[in-house]
């Protein structure tokens, strides 16, 4: 046997696949499975949900939400919130056969906003409450956020981003650090994207609470009118899509339209409101 | 402009930008590397590596030594998460292929160099052995990347 000189072969231990092709193949494959796994998980979510009784509900988070907070108080922040419960509760009154014992919260937060917590917790933050001018603008958000209990709109948020996250976390265990970055942004869009419908199921049942509280809904939708800046229509289109509360002028005409339809009087006296 | 599209312009553009310059980056070290490997394969295509465990009888061994070569090379970014993508749907981890291809190739050009300079004519029984180094992360994921070492027994000849 002789040595004879060879240069090593090629092609053989390397594929031939450009690593671009194979990353799009890969990306664009586990995306659209992802997308699969998570619209059917919302759908799940959705069909379950209104058959979780709210007592189970009430059990597992009512105690999170129990008086905790209470002792970090000073006397003023307890007698506003105290006034606030005043306010939820005659709000509730209307909505008998409600499962929830509802209790509010005030977050310190300076962007205007309310939210809905599994268990009957309603949030509002501090910046929410120095921008309203009558007590009745202060109603329509609280009833907005019994609207969001009424639905069942917050197990179905919650449901979501219990299905976003486990599809997230699968996907980036095996996506590496690079897409770790995606984690707080994918269940920010998609509670977004479902969020707007939401919102005017929530606000149907908020204006009817309003009336049946003051006899008129004047002022309801002062508040949004208030922080609804003029804008250009590419701005407020991309903004409404990212944003779960449609702050923009729409909403108020959809206001206008449910009253008129219900025939709620438009205008009435304001009760003040000491913020 | 919204600082909300700020932000998602940003979450999404920086992993972006990481993987596009890493491929780029990836891309031109391993092309050179390459045209590195041929030109010195084909410099020392007449130097004998080969696997055999015997000496062949006609030749006659006037001194043995112990050669290595060994190489470490780290995977880039890009190729991470595609093995990572990759890892999800099973399959073969192409993006890792070259690299080892590089390292085997490289471990037995840096074997042939440290026999040459103990004066040697051939290696005989040449191995490769592949380990992985150390986790790049805590949390014991990850590799930093792998080392390829070849060793054989280099021998001098009387011609």
């Amino acid at each position: 046997m002789e040595f004879r000189p060879r240069l090593p072969e090629e092609g053989i231990n390397v594929s031939r696949t450009h690593p671009l092709r194979e990353a799009l193949l890969l990306v664009g494959g586990v995306l659209a499975v992802a997308a699969l796994v998570v619209v059917m998980g919302a759908l799940a979510v959705d069909l379950l949900v209104p058959h979780v009784p709210a007592r189970w509900e009430v059990r597992m988070f009512g105690a999170l939400w129990s008086d905790a907070d209470e002792d970090d108080l000073d006397e003023e922040a307890r007698r506003q919130r105290a006034e606030l419960q005043t306010l939820v509760d005659r709000l509730a009154a209307h909505w008998p056969d409600s499962p929830y014992p509802f209790r509010i919260s005030v977050l310190e937060e300076s962007t205007p906003n309310a939210l809905a917590f599994p268990g009957g917790l309603i949030g509002v933050t501090s910046g929410l409450l120095e921008g309203v001018e009558s007590e009745n603008e202060l109603a329509f958000v609280l009833a907005h956020e019994l609207g969001h209990f009424r639905h069942r709109h917050h197990l179905r948020s919650l449901g979501r981003g219990v299905v976003l996250s486990v599809v997230v976390s699968v996907v980036l265990g095996g996506g590496g650090t690079s897409a770790s970055e995606l984690l707080e942004l994918a269940p920010m869009l998609a509670e977004r994207s479902f969020a707007r419908e939401q919102e005017r199921e929530a606000d149907e049942f908020g204006l009817e609470l309003v009336y049946l509280e003051y006899g008129h809904v004047a002022a309801a939708g002062d508040f949004f009118e208030r922080i609804a800046t003029p804008k250009t229509r590419l701005v407020r289109q991309v903004e409404g899509y990212f944003s779960t509360h449609p702050v923009n002028l729409e909403r108020i005409e959809d206001l206008e339209t449910l009253a008129r339809e219900h025939d709620w009087p438009r205008s009435g006296e304001l009760r003040p409101f000491s913020n | 402009m919204n600082p909300e599209l700020v932000g998602i312009i940003s979450q999404l553009g920086f992993p972006l930008a990481l993987l596009g310059a890493t491929y780029i980056c990836g891309s031109l070290i391993e092309a050179g590397h390459y045209r590195h490997l041929r030109r010195r394969e084909k410099a020392s295509v007449g130097f004998p590596a080969i696997t055999l465990r015997s000496v062949p009888a006609s030749w006659t061994v006037l001194d043995a030594a112990l050669v290595t070569g060994s190489v470490v090379i780290s995977l880039d970014y890009f190729k991470r998460f595609l093995a990572r993508l990759r890892g999800l749907v099973g399959g073969s981890l192409k993006s890792y292929e070259t690299l080892l291809d590089r390292g085997r190739r490289e471990a037995i050009m840096r074997v042939k160099e440290a026999a040459r300079r103990r004066g040697a004519h051939a290696v005989v029984n040449i191995r490769l052995e592949t380990a992985r180094l150390a986790s790049s992360r805590r949390n014991g994921k990850g590799t930093a990347g792998v080392e390829i070492l070849a060793f054989g027994t280099a021998l001098k000849l009387a011609r």
